[in-house]
Parts: C-alpha cells; structure tokens; sequence
C-alpha cells in the first residue's frame, strides 16, 4: 500500500494560509483503498457514548497484526513529511478505525489535552458501501481571551470524500466537530501525531 | 464516605408534576428566546430570568424550600449542553427541573459526580426532576438527534434554598 502525499512545497503553503487554522486536505491518498478496507473488516469496533461523542471505535491499540503495519507504515511516511510541511517535529502516531452510523457524532471539541503531547491530528476516510448524508468534519473560527473561547463562528466544512486524508493543528483553538451523520456509514481512521 | 459529604443525596423524579394546559400555557408564556452559541459549551435557545410565581408557590410547599432562580432552555435537533458549561454550587441547593416539553424527546439531563453519571432524567413531558446539586455536582443535557426532525426539549431549571 503506498501513501501520496503530493507536493510538500504545495502543502506547506497551504498549511500556513488555511483558516480557521492550519490544516491540510489531501485526496487520492493511498493507491489501493479498498485493501485498506479489507484489513480494517477484520477489526473489531465497539460502542463509545460519551458526554460529546456516539459512535463506533476500534481499541486504542490495533488488534490485528495488518492493522498494526498500516499504523506503523502510515507513522513511518507521514511523520517526517508532515514534521517538514508543518514545521512541527512528530515522529509517531495512533490510528483507531471509526464507524459513524446515522445518528452518530462528535460535538465541537478542540484536541488539545494537558498532559497528551498530541501535536498533529488526522483523518482519513475510507470508500463507504453506503456513502453518507453528513459526517463533515467543520472547523470553526474562535476568538480566546485567557484560553477561554469567547466567540465561535463556522469556518470550514469538509466532506468526509473517500480517499482523503486531512491533517489540522492541535492548539487550544482549533475547535472542530464531526457532524451529525443521517444517513449511510461513515468510515474513517483517525488519531494524532506525537514528538 | 467523602462521597456521600459532597454528592448529590437527593435525585428523584416526580411524574405528572404540572397537567398538560398548565404545560401548554406555561410554554406559551416563555417569550424572549435567546440563542447560545458557545460551541464549545453548548447550543440552545434561554431566557435567563422566569418568574411565575403561582407555580414557584406550588413548587417551594413541595419542597419546602423558596424557588430563588428560574431560567428555562429549549433544545431543538443538534442541540447540546455539556457539563462544563454548567455552574457549581457550594450551598448545595435543590436543582428542580420541570419538563415542558410538548413530546418525549430523546434527550436527556446527565447529573454528573466528578465526571461520572449518577443519575438519568429523560425528556418526559410534565415530570419535575429533584435534585441536590452540590461542589462536586454538573449536569449535561444530551444531544437531541437531527434525525428527531422537528422534536422539541423544553425545561424550566429552577434552584430552590432555604430561606437562611
């Protein structure tokens, strides 16, 4: 499986001019989605329900040993590129497969944990049987006053297109949500780069 | 034991509280909607200050306490609250909520103990949930679906006290 990030030169340009924050969104990423896919049926998702978020996940850890090299190949491809593109030196990575139902969610959140070194943010969505209504990950325009968003204002809608990779700035402004899906499945992998 | 000085030692809810034209003319008498739009935080409609005093008269001999601030919220499809948007209090008052709703929705208050949730009061029209908060107390109203196309959540919060 090979990953194609494009022209680095093209994407640093772009991650700098973006708004609401810095983000990039790559399609046509890997040349063969559909082995991608095939590895990701043999692992097992559960039900998470949270306070902001309902939708099925992977464990934090891949259970098979394919999922594990596409992590691994994925971390090994992306990480010096992107550290190049962003400025921001990652070095690796955690993947979960997600599967949002109609129904399912994530409410506008920022990333940023104390204590989580998370640097980098990604999600990669995958060619969907039932290509869904909704699951646009929206990014939002904040203003801070002491870390504290005080005004919020929609900013970037991205459709979760089949083959496309999007890549965003962790910071205490980058609010974003994944948007209600009605209907369809929506597939994705995601998680966050690290120093 | 901690546990039990700080947390909630009271959460209950009371079904039919109000009859339906009460609710019916209670909710047509909350005007001056106002949109929150803190993301982050929350998305509904409030009206920062209810005052119906025959009502908070009825409620305070129940509870046997004086209702001291009443705001109502109405959640309509991808509506939320989250905890951390909700207040906490040191003078652990009753938290009554009265569901004005005219359906039941799928969207349901979460009071929550240092994260963790101790107790469920679900969109059902005319109940009036109890409960004591406390330093250690949040509540969160869960997201109404957009696949509940034109459900309504209608609450009037009231904090009761002790007159000392």
């Amino acid at each position: 499986m090979t990953w194609r990030l494009g022209d680095e030169a093209a994407l640093a340009r772009a991650w700098v001019s973006a708004t609401p924050f810095p983000h990039v969104v790559i399609d046509d990423f890997v040349d063969d989605p559909d082995a991608l896919l095939a590895i990701l049926a043999e692992e097992a998702v559960e039900r998470y329900e949270g306070e902001i978020a309902l939708f099925d996940a992977s464990a934090t850890e891949p259970a098979t040993p394919s999922f594990v090299r596409v992590r691994d190949s994925f971390a090994e491809t992306l990480a010096p590129a992107l550290s190049r593109i962003t400025h921001k030196a990652v070095r690796t990575v955690d993947m979960r497969a997600y599967a949002y139902r109609p129904g399912n969610y994530l409410l506008p959140h920022t990333d940023h944990q104390d204590g989580l070194a998370r640097v980098l943010a990604y999600a990669y969505y995958l060619p969907s049987p039932e290509p869904p209504a909704g699951g646009e990950l929206e990014l939002f325009a904040c203003e801070l006053r002491e870390q504290e968003i005080v005004r919020v204002e929609s900013a970037r809608v991205i459709e979760p297109r089949a083959n496309r990779l999007v890549v965003f700035d962790v910071s205490d402004g980058s609010l974003h949500q994944v948007r209600e899906v009605v209907s369809g499945l929506r597939i994705s992998l995601a998680g966050w780069f690290y120093p | 034991m901690i546990e039990q000085l700080f947390g909630s030692r009271i959460a209950t809810i009371v079904e039919d509280a109000i009859t339906e034209d009460e609710a019916t003319a209670l909710r047509a008498r909350l005007v001056g909607w106002q949109r929150y739009t803190l993301l982050d935080r929350g998305s509904y409609d409030f009206i920062d200050t209810v005052d119906e005093p025959a009502l908070f008269g009825r409620l305070a001999a129940r509870v046997g306490r004086r209702i001291t601030e009443a705001r109502a919220l109405r959640l309509v499809p991808g509506d939320y609250i989250l905890a951390h948007h909700d207040r906490l209090y040191d003078d652990l008052p009753l938290e009554l909520v009265l569901d004005l709703s005219p359906a039941p929705v799928p969207c349901d208050i979460h009071y929550r103990r240092r994260g963790h949730v101790f107790f469920r009061a679900p969109c059902t029209p005319r109940t009036l949930a109890i409960v004591e908060r406390g330093p250690t107390v949040t509540r969160n109203h869960t997201y109404v679906s957009k696949l509940h196309a034109g459900a309504v959540v209608v609450r009037l919060v009231m904090l009761a006290r002790d007159d000392q």
